[in-house]
């Protein structure tokens, strides 16, 4: 069975500040990814997840337990975003110490510290000193402390920050089989573009409050509103801007030399007749993109409605 | 999985910072400087004994007491929970399911031996340098020790609790509180710990030939209560730091 992270009614206050605002969630099986820009409170619901913050109002709780208890904090991985480590001690020995920490037996504080080198790929690389590795490779001992107890929720803060691409999609195939085992896997990033490949679900928050929560197809959908940014290449550029503006869901045109921007408020129709128009016209197109369908748009777009 | 387990690591785990932190080397220099300022003065050489007595124990009296024991609180007792504030380590044991009572305590008993190893050590050492004098001091002062570096030892797990750069503030308490208003004649005094432990060196000195001292420059505290305010400011400032470490949240708005 799942286990569950919920927020129910959750709001934190810094003093007069407010740091997250009546917030209602409840993260399951899956990845979910957490976006949100500096301040929008993404990091203050990780340190409520996570049992380091009490919230001034509401519950946070893994499974049946609060967030700040011991018990919910057995079912807990957490992969913070600080840089911050036992820096004298090799990758081995800060796994091994943090395994032991949840008070196992030290053959099998072992045998978990092994499994999870070998898992996050530090197995040949974690005798190292801590002081002498690389930002990927703490990004990666972080991670390994985190899985080390085969948790049932999984908290990572931006933890693909600082790893070159080949390891990226390592980190992102070891969540998926994370989460495909059973787990509960929310992560918190700036990096839109590896969240919307990773996620199967994506909560958007700004201001400390859930602006947005779904898929990205359902986020998209949510901005009927919102125009669609389209790049289209082609050696007959001015004829193909002069046919297009004459379109009815075109809302603006720009060419530069062979590209032609277009923005439309009604995707599905545009292409309808967009393609009605080249086969007419006998109109050559090198290229076509839409430019703004993504997690980074989707945002944006998100962004500026809440404000 | 085991919570005795899990507290057993984390005390092996400070016990084994603090002791190869930079806290111990910085710890030796003025223990060494002491240790040589003994070998020169050379207390037992004097022919009177209760003269010896009496100069190696204003030698305890003004710098053992109200300098070495704090100082070697301060180099364990503040990074103890402070280090790992200043290190931004703290949270990676926040996220584990010990309580955070039981981090504090594991802390506090990694500290401690510390503490007192490195104050009752550097005092046998110096009673040793002492010759004679420095044998009767050792068996008369030992309990004052014991009791003012627990009580320090405490307090700055407190500060750790309280405070960011709680090794900045416990030097700032070490000096203006402790030496400066730990001489000032009248009442403000109590509010040093070393004036208890004085008080308490004064009473065991006393059948060994140690003189009274002006009762208008020290009016020592009864002994019995001045022993019951050392334990007083030991439970009371421990626990605290427990109450703050335990409800306070460590986290800065971001």
């Amino acid at each position: 069975m799942t286990t569950e992270l919920v927020f129910e009614n959750v709001t934190k206050f810094y003093g007069p500040v407010i740091g997250v605002n009546d917030v209602t969630l409840r993260i399951g099986l899956g990845i979910t990814g957490l976006l949100g820009s500096n301040g929008a409170g993404k990091s203050t619901l990780m340190k409520l997840a996570s049992g380091r913050l009490k919230p001034s109002l509401g519950q946070v709780r893994i499974g049946p337990h609060d967030a700040r208890r011991s018990a919910a904090k057995r079912l807990l991985g957490y992969c913070p975003d600080v840089n911050a480590f036992y820096e004298e001690m090799t990758g081995r020995e800060f796994v091994l110490t943090m395994t032991r920490l949840y008070g196992y037996r030290l053959a099998e504080a072992r045998r978990r510290t092994e499994t999870a080198l070998e898992r996050t790929g530090m197995a040949d690389r974690a005798e190292r000193r801590i002081k002498g590795c690389s930002h990927g490779m703490r990004q990666r001992i972080k991670l390994a402390q985190a899985i080390a107890h085969d948790p049932q929720v999984l908290l990572l803060d931006e933890p693909l920050t600082g790893i070159d691409p080949g390891g990226r999609r390592e980190i992102n195939d070891l969540l998926r089989a994370l989460a495909g085992e059973g787990l509960t896997v929310l992560v918190s990033s700036h990096l839109l573009q590896e969240v919307e490949q990773l996620c199967d679900r994506l909560v958007v928050v700004s201001s400390g409050r859930i602006l947005a929560d779904g898929t990205l197809a359902e986020l998209r959908n949510l901005l009927n509103d919102e125009p669609l940014t389209i790049r289209l290449e082609s050696p007959q550029a001015r004829r193909a801007a002069a046919l297009c503006v004459e379109l009815s869901a075109t809302s603006h045109v720009e060419v530069h030399g062979d590209v032609v921007t277009l923005r439309t408020r009604d995707p599905q129709d545009f292409f309808t007749q967009l393609n009605r128009l080249v086969v007419e016209h006998t109109l050559e197109i090198r290229r076509l993109e839409t430019l703004d369908a993504g997690a980074e748009a989707v945002f944006g777009y998100l962004q500026r409605s809440a404000s | 999985m085991n919570t005795l387990r899990a507290f057993v690591t984390l005390w092996l785990l400070s016990f084994h910072r603090l002791f190869w932190s930079i806290g111990t080397p910085m710890l030796l220099l003025p223990l060494t400087a002491c240790a040589m300022f003994l070998v020169r003065r050379r207390y037992g050489a004097d022919l009177d004994p209760v003269m010896a007595f009496h100069g190696f124990s204003v030698f305890l009296l003004r710098v053992f007491a109200p300098f070495v024991t704090p100082l070697c609180a301060l180099a364990f007792g503040t990074a103890s929970v402070g280090g790992d504030r200043e290190d931004r380590t703290l949270l990676f044991l926040f996220i584990r399911p010990l309580p955070r009572g039981l981090i504090l305590l594991a802390k506090f008993l990694a500290a401690w031996p510390l503490v007192l190893g490195f104050t009752c050590g550097s005092f046998w050492v110096f009673c040793r340098l002492a010759g004679p004098p420095g044998r009767a001091a050792f068996d008369a002062y030992l309990p004052a020790v014991v009791y003012m570096a627990s009580a320090y030892t405490a307090l700055f797990h407190l500060f750790g609790a309280l405070f960011r750069h709680s090794t900045i503030a416990a030097l700032i308490y070490a000096v203006f509180m402790e030496v400066l208003l730990g001489n000032v004649p009248g009442v403000i005094r109590r509010v040093a710990i070393n004036y208890y432990g004085r008080s308490l060196m004064y009473d065991a000195g006393v059948e060994h030939g140690l003189s009274a001292p002006d009762p208008q420059w020290f009016d020592p505290y009864p002994a019995h209560d001045a022993k019951l305010a050392l334990w007083t400011i030991t439970a009371g400032t421990l626990a605290a730091a427990w109450l703050v470490f335990r409800t306070r949240e460590y986290e800065e708005p971001t």
